[in-house]
């Protein structure tokens, strides 16, 4: 056959199309760009804390899952060194991240773009910072930003998303331009005409979520160069007739660090549904007392601590190690060596190896113990009731 | 050696089989083989004919088949969890970005391509019945007409799922058109919706309809169709040779033909027709159709999943109800409806004319009756079946090529020429510029 022979050009031609596109595809996924960046980090580390520590680090994307607030932050698959100590002066992304707020935000629990932005869920560095990305409307709040629209501190932007959690506070120490903000609203008296979390006006718009008011919604028409939500508002603070001729407004003659700060404020009043523990200054009624904490302190790391450990203490006392139940179901454990014979006519091993009653319930479905945790109980029950007798020893002398 | 050639024999004979028997052998005792006839016919073979456009489309349904199914181990479909799963897809799962985006573009290609197929089908009157006894190839159309609406809801049940701002709306769009539909309209909108509005008893079922009942019907309405084909006696091309042959006297073939598979009511085609000089038209399947079939599968995986290298697809902000992009389009194979619809939306005075219902359902219900009951409309004779453009049908073909030129141009014109608030923009006017939050 005479095309025989141009079919197989063809699928020949087409099969090494294939492989080609296939090996293109596998060059994707075996050079992504956060492999160089972890490279670049064991070298580092390597040639700072020596090669030890740099056959610690992880290799593979790194996540944070910050489960309370529904986050996956993958920015820690090139940003290594979040909380590492010694790397503050190394070059992005390679810098610690500065240390006294990560006391109060943990990683584990804040994940890292609720308060700088951009994409947590991206791999590479454009889609992660999501500065001039397509769909994604949290851009990274940092230096490239805060250069572009000329705020004083490089660092400031961030502070917008500081104030969805802190948004009650009076002050908020480190968030200079949400705090100036905020006296600028009581001292120029924005709710005489606006509504602010239900306080208010009604001259004009209800400004309580104004942030979550969507980029179309706003007019452009009147603006210059930029058009983006945060240089309306800056625009608008400034001028405000400028961008509403209908409006109102006063104009109050905001410089540009008031109307930037204002504008960072106003943008941060969004509706959150986290979790009452983000959001500071709650006051919840039924927090331990300074004295429960203690006890609590006490009882885990004190004499006693494995009879906390092992939860003997939901039902017994341990009164001479320092063990408290809150329901005393069963007794005293102080007693125990003396008590077993007492009531069983067995000793206290032969009764922890073969219960009888309540606690051969406990022991075989709910709390297990291995044979030298047993042993430990033992000990810790004979020095229990040597305390005890020393206890009782010494109150007889003191009735005495 | 001997048993390592042997075994090496029993595995590869069928590439190369020895003979006709072999040949033969090597189709009727495949599974996947045995719906194509032992030897076929060399005009069906060519590309000229029938372009393989409906090879291409079977591929292309094969490739979403199998990415498909790669993707329902990882996509959710909860309203909450979809979202960020199609973004896990993306950025985390090995080569998941490649899965998807072939998805997509086998998506995007099995539209066009079976739209084509029909297009093709259509002018070279293949729709029509040849001179062979018991063809039905009227039917087949139908069937075939069925497999591109079925083409069209895969398509845009599969559209909702990522629960983008993209596919929420556009989901909007074209259950809005439907609901201008009399009588039935908001009945037809409330049992796609699972409800007033969409939300995840849509996404939920969409899925099921994506994943599970809309393959379904199309794997069944492909088996009657492919059976259909070997019914009529194969393309309609094949017809072309009686006509053109003379007829010449035949001793009666002894030997038993392994062209007739099984036993069915009647006799097929190849029996009753004195289809002359077979050794002079048909041609062993293996190899010669096998190979084709090797090729074009292999040029259609090719071109698939350079594009979808190429080209990514998209995402969006995740889906907000209370946020509508400006403009909101509907999938591209609907723009042309949509574009229709603001079309005859006309203000005359007071009154304004329906146009959801008059483009959005009537003119369209109308062409897509039109083209599935055209095979008993067409009254040309049998010296039309199964050529391109023929003297006989020209006046249909330029009908039907230019109320699909009408459609392509609408959907250009939906595509690029309507910016925000759906005003028209010519090319090279720039649309306004994008606002972001920073």
């Amino acid at each position: 056959m005479n095309f025989d022979s141009r079919d197989r050009l063809w699928i020949y031609l087409s099969g090494t199309a294939i492989l080609v596109i296939t090996l293109w595809i596998y060059f994707v996924y075996f050079r992504p760009e956060w492999k160089d960046y972890q490279s670049d980090f064991r070298d580092v580390v390597a040639k700072r804390f020596g090669p030890d520590r740099a056959r610690e680090i992880p290799s593979g994307i790194q996540q944070v899952w910050a489960k309370d607030l529904n986050r996956v932050d993958r920015c820690v698959t090139c940003h290594l060194s979040a909380e590492w100590k010694g790397l503050e002066n190394a070059p992005e992304p390679f810098k610690s991240h500065p240390r006294e707020i990560l006391t109060k935000h943990p990683v584990s629990k804040y994940g890292c773009t609720i308060c700088h932005g951009g994409q947590g869920y991206a791999t590479d560095t454009a889609t992660a910072h999501a500065t001039t990305l397509e769909h994604w409307e949290e851009p990274l709040l940092g230096k490239e930003l805060a250069t572009s629209y000329s705020v004083s501190d490089r660092k400031a932007l961030m502070q917008i998303n500081c104030n969805i959690c802190h948004r009650y506070d009076a002050q908020t120490p480190g968030a200079d331009f949400i705090n100036d903000a905020k006296q600028l609203v009581k001292q120029k008296g924005c709710r005489a005409c606006h509504t602010i979390n239900g306080r208010g006006g009604v001259i004009g718009p209800d400004l309580s979520y104004v942030g979550d008011k969507s980029t179309e919604q706003y007019d452009y028409s009147h603006l210059l160069g930029v058009k983006s939500v945060f240089a309306w508002h800056v625009a608008h603070l400034k001028n405000p007739k400028s961008m509403s001729p209908e409006s109102v407004m006063p104009t109050f003659g905001f410089d540009s660090h008031q109307a930037q700060s204002l504008a960072m404020l106003v943008m941060s009043w969004k509706r959150s549904d986290l979790p009452i523990t983000y959001i500071p200054g709650t006051a919840l009624g039924d927090r331990p007392t300074p004295e429960e904490i203690a006890k609590e302190q006490q009882m885990q790391t004190g004499e006693g601590a494995f009879f906390a450990k092992k939860t003997c203490f939901i039902c017994h006392d341990v009164s001479t190690l320092g063990i408290e139940s809150a329901t005393k179901i069963g007794p005293d454990l102080a007693n125990a060596y003396a008590d077993v014979q007492a009531r069983f006519g067995r000793t206290l091993e032969d009764f922890l190896a073969s219960p009888t009653g309540t606690m051969a319930m406990v022991l075989s479905t709910q709390i297990h113990l291995t044979d030298a945790e047993k042993q430990e109980a033992i000990a810790k029950l004979k020095i229990a009731y040597q305390k005890k007798l020393e206890q009782d020893a010494k109150a007889a002398q003191a009735k005495k | 050696m001997g048993a390592m050639r042997k075994t090496w024999q029993q595995l590869t004979w069928t590439w190369k089989p020895q003979g006709e028997r072999e040949s033969g052998d090597s189709i009727v005792r495949n599974l996947l083989l045995h719906w194509f006839p032992a030897k076929v016919n060399k005009e069906s073979l060519s590309f000229r004919y029938s372009l393989w456009l409906g090879t291409i489309s079977a591929v292309l349904f094969l490739i979403l088949s199998v990415t498909g199914v790669i993707l329902m181990f990882l996509y959710v479909p909860s309203i909450e969890r979809a979202y960020p799963s199609v973004k896990d897809i993306e950025f985390t799962v090995s080569f998941g970005w490649f899965i998807r985006s072939l998805h997509r573009i086998a998506a995007h290609l099995m539209v066009a391509v079976v739209f084509l197929h029909a297009a093709r089908v259509f002018l070279t009157g293949a729709y029509k019945n040849g001179t062979a006894t018991q063809q039905n190839r009227p039917i087949n159309w139908v069937v075939g007409v069925l497999l591109l609406l079925l083409t069209l809801l895969l398509s845009f049940t599969g559209y909702l799922l990522p629960w983008d701002q993209l596919a929420y709306w556009a989901i909007t769009v074209g259950t809005n058109i439907a609901r201008a539909a009399p009588l039935v309209g908001d009945r037809i909108r409330f049992l796609f919706l699972g409800g007033h509005e969409i939300g995840q008893s849509t996404l939920l079922r969409f899925y099921v309809l994506h994943c599970f009942f809309l393959p379904v019907f199309v794997a069944f309405l492909f088996a009657w169709h492919m059976w259909r084909v070997r019914k009529d006696g194969g393309l309609a091309c094949v017809d072309r040779l009686r006509l053109t042959q003379k007829a010449e006297k035949v001793a009666p073939i002894k030997a038993k033909t392994y062209s007739l598979l099984g036993i069915t009511r009647g006799r097929t085609v190849h029996v009753e027709t004195s289809l002359v000089n077979e050794d002079l038209h048909t041609v062993d399947s293996s190899p010669n159709l096998t190979r084709r079939i090797l090729l074009v599968m292999l040029a259609t995986v090719a071109v698939s999943a350079l594009l979808a290298v190429l080209v990514g697809a998209p995402l969006e902000e995740a889906a907000n109800q209370r946020v509508t992009p400006n403009p909101a389009k509907a999938p591209w194979y609907f723009l042309w409806l949509q574009e229709l619809v603001s079309d005859t939306t006309i203000r005359i005075g007071s009154f304004t004319i329906n146009g959801a219902l008059v483009g959005g359902v009537l003119l369209p219900g109308v062409l897509v009756l039109l083209l599935a009951l055209w095979p008993f409309f067409d009254k040309s004779s049998v010296y039309a079946v199964g050529a391109w453009l023929t003297k006989e049908r020209r006046r249909q073909d330029w009908v039907f090529l230019i109320v699909a030129l009408f459609i392509v141009i609408l959907t250009i014109v939906g595509t690029f020429m309507r910016g925000p608030y759906w005003n028209f923009y010519w090319p090279w006017e720039a649309w306004p510029e994008v606002p972001r939050r920073f």
